[in-house]
């Protein structure tokens, strides 16, 4: 029994370094005998086209289609980059996950980090601690507080709220009339820019919000909620959803409501086959909006800063588009095309 | 209450393991009971093993790095904890994530809105969190209802009003003494002791850790505690005062996820509404991969410190490693399957 007991531990602790040992135990590039300097935070330990370079990054979770994107973009754009190694790690929504994943980066020693953080204020420090050790910092999408980082690259949430409120005044709604609103999660902060920039977009339009619900960013919870508003509100004319997910969710709503032509738009406009573009196209969804990921943008900076020798911006805002099914197919093709 | 007046008419066996536990010291039992202990040695050495190399020294044992670890460990350890006692008693607490986030608004609140003072706004806190867990403790224990059920409740209930309390967003804590700054103190939370090597957090779950211990061993509580997960209904008819004991337990367990709620907060400046989600199911596999049985009455803490540590120390090394973070949770959950299935092998003699 006692042999038995031991072979069992033995065994589970073996079988978890099988799967450590499948992958590459590779280590970092070797920086750390290059002089630290002194003044200058924001630039590089070291830079130049004959060096490796490691880069994490931290991404607040992978469970939305949308930062699986921008994982998949940078790792794209990186392939392009012979010098780039990216090491990705997921934080599935949790702060205290993410803060303790940028450490582990840190103690790896990566040259440069890219971060999209679960939230501002968390993370703020730690990705202090990484841009005061010379390492510099993309931030993505979402920001910190403070000023300690490299650059800041993301499309602007309350813009966008904006173009949404503004496209169902002037295009959807011209004659003005009740319309829902599908928020992200509460508390979130694109939720909130998405709302108030909705509220700035109509303005003075004659549209009147008559419901809002909370969908979590999720396609099955906007649909439940849909369902609700449309059973209470039967007189809505159309549903602003603050990402594409819960649009989806939200045309079936109105399809089992009986109102297969009830006016939706979304927000994201993902270039892959699930997303915002091909729902649009397909004229599920009236409109949404490209919420570039920054993906592409970011591997750019940091061959910039790291190969180059170069600087970038302190920030950097991506344009938005909007997609009706006019230029659905065509956008489509060109955000894919250097992907 | 001694040994004695206990073991009169029930079945002295199932009604105090603990005596016999501490009787019990073949190797088999030994193993069993720290099985934690043994598969953390053998994990850490596998890391060890397994750790990649930089300028000749392995990043695993670096001190930064495992003192992260411990760091780390130390908010589901203080959690792990309050649940071990829980499932000793043959009961479960869904609701510990969401008291976390309850409990880390709350600080923020009181601290940079209300104002309060540091000692003030810590009490009250952990009091929510006391009173949180025995209210659920006597919808258990008084009303009989199921403590899945209860706690189930709970988890909804301490979120719902995280998010009520917070408005929704997540409150920002500034350190100073000005009007809507919290006291500088707080921050030492996510700060280092000791020449500045040991964080906080992890100073105060040793500290937690080792009074549990201590209440395990020595007190009458802790024989209760075991009669009651051992067999109910003969602790009840023992004398054992089943009903308060449980609810006392309950109230302990909301009082550490109210505790670890503070450390979460202090550590990010920030009282998250959202924080906390899931981390009643790392609780719980802290203590199954410690070996405490869920049907309760069999289990230690040191078991549960070992458990939360084996999670941390494998998260770590596989993400030195750069493993997928899909993989890592494949592993994890195997780590678990594989913890819950030796405690099959478990002798009955051996308790």
């Amino acid at each position: 029994m006692t042999v038995r007991t031991r072979r069992v531990v033995v065994g589970a602790a073996l079988a978890a370094c099988a799967l450590v040992a499948t992958s590459a135990c590779g280590t970092t590039s070797e920086n750390s005998g290059a002089p630290k300097s002194g003044g200058q935070q924001s630039a590089p330990k070291k830079c130049g086209k004959d060096g490796s370079y490691t880069i994490g990054m931290s991404q607040a979770n992978v469970a939305e289609p949308y930062r699986q994107r921008m994982d998949d973009d940078i790792r794209a754009a990186a392939a392009g980059i012979p010098q780039f190694k990216v090491n990705f790690a997921d934080a599935a929504q949790d702060n205290s996950k993410q803060v303790e994943q940028v450490k582990t980066f840190l103690t790896q020693q990566i040259d440069l980090l890219i971060i999209s953080p679960n939230e501002a204020t968390p993370l703020t420090n730690v990705v202090k601690e990484a841009f005061n050790k010379n390492i510099p910092v993309l931030v993505l999408d979402r920001k910190v507080d403070g000023d300690a980082y490299t650059s800041f690259i993301g499309a602007n949430n309350t813009d966008i709220g904006k173009q949404a409120g503004e496209f169902v005044g002037t295009k959807l709604l011209p004659s003005g009339g009740k319309i829902a609103e599908i928020r992200g999660l509460a508390g979130s902060t694109p939720a909130k820019e998405r709302a108030d920039g909705f509220q700035q977009g109509i303005a003075g339009k004659n549209i009147d919000i008559v419901a809002t619900a909370d969908g979590d960013w999720l396609r099955d919870k906007g649909q439940a909620q849909a369902d609700a508003v449309l059973k209470a509100h039967p007189d809505i004319q159309a549903i602003y959803s603050q990402n594409d997910p819960m649009a989806e969710g939200a045309r079936i709503a109105a399809t089992n409501a009986g109102k297969p032509d009830l006016k939706i738009i979304g927000i994201d406009g993902l270039p892959i086959d699930a997303g915002g573009i091909k729902a649009v196209e397909a004229g599920r969804l009236s409109a949404t909006f490209v919420y570039p990921t920054g993906g592409k943008e970011a591997v750019a900076a940091a061959k910039t800063l790291l190969v180059d020798c170069g600087k970038v911006e302190k920030t950097q805002t991506l344009p938005t588009r909007l997609v009706t099914k006019e230029n659905a197919a065509q956008v489509y093709a060109e955000m894919n095309k250097q992907g | 209450m001694t040994e004695q007046t206990k073991q009169g008419p029930g079945p002295s066996t199932v009604l105090d393991p603990e005596l016999k536990r501490t009787r019990g010291t073949d190797l088999v039992s030994i193993v069993f009971r720290f099985q934690s202990v043994f598969a953390l040695v053998v994990v850490f050495i596998a890391a060890i093993v397994f750790s990649p190399v930089k300028n000749g020294d392995l990043v695993f044992l670096d001190p930064d790095n495992l003192f992260g670890v411990v760091r780390a460990t130390s908010e589901t350890g203080i959690l792990a904890v309050g649940m071990t006692l829980v499932i000793l008693i043959g009961g479960i607490d869904l609701s510990v994530g969401s008291v976390l986030g309850l409990a880390s608004v709350g600080a923020a609140v009181l601290l940079v809105n209300n104002d309060f003072g540091l000692v003030p706004a810590v009490l009250i806190v952990l009091a929510i969190g006391l009173v949180f867990g025995l209210l659920q403790g006597v919808a258990i224990a008084k009303f009989g209802i199921q403590a899945f059920i209860v706690t189930l409740a709970g988890m909804q209930i301490a979120r719902g009003l995280a998010r009520i309390w917070s408005g929704g967003q997540g409150i920002t804590i500034t350190y100073g003494d000005g009007a809507n700054q919290a006291p500088l103190t707080f921050s030492l939370l996510g700060e280092r002791t000791f020449n500045g090597l040991v964080p906080i957090p992890a100073l105060i779950f040793i500290v937690v850790a080792a009074l549990a211990v201590v209440l395990l061993r020595v007190s009458a509580f802790s024989r209760h505690i075991y009669a009651i997960g051992g067999n109910e209904k003969a602790a009840r008819l023992s004398g054992v005062p089943v009903t308060r004991v449980k609810i006392l337990v309950f109230g302990i367990c909301g009082l550490l996820a109210a505790l670890a709620g503070i450390v979460h907060a202090g550590q990010l400046n920030f009282g998250g509404p959202n924080d906390g989600a899931m981390y009643e199911l790392d609780a719980i596999a802290a203590v199954v991969i410690g070996g405490t049985s869920l049907t309760g009455g069999r289990g230690s803490v040191v078991g549960t410190v070992a458990g939360a540590l084996l999670v941390w120390v494998l998260r770590n090394i596989l993400a030195l490693n750069n493993i997928d973070s899909n993989i890592q949770l494949l592993i994890i959950g195997l780590v678990i399957v594989l913890a819950a299935g030796l405690q099959r092998f478990r002798p009955e003699s051996a308790g």
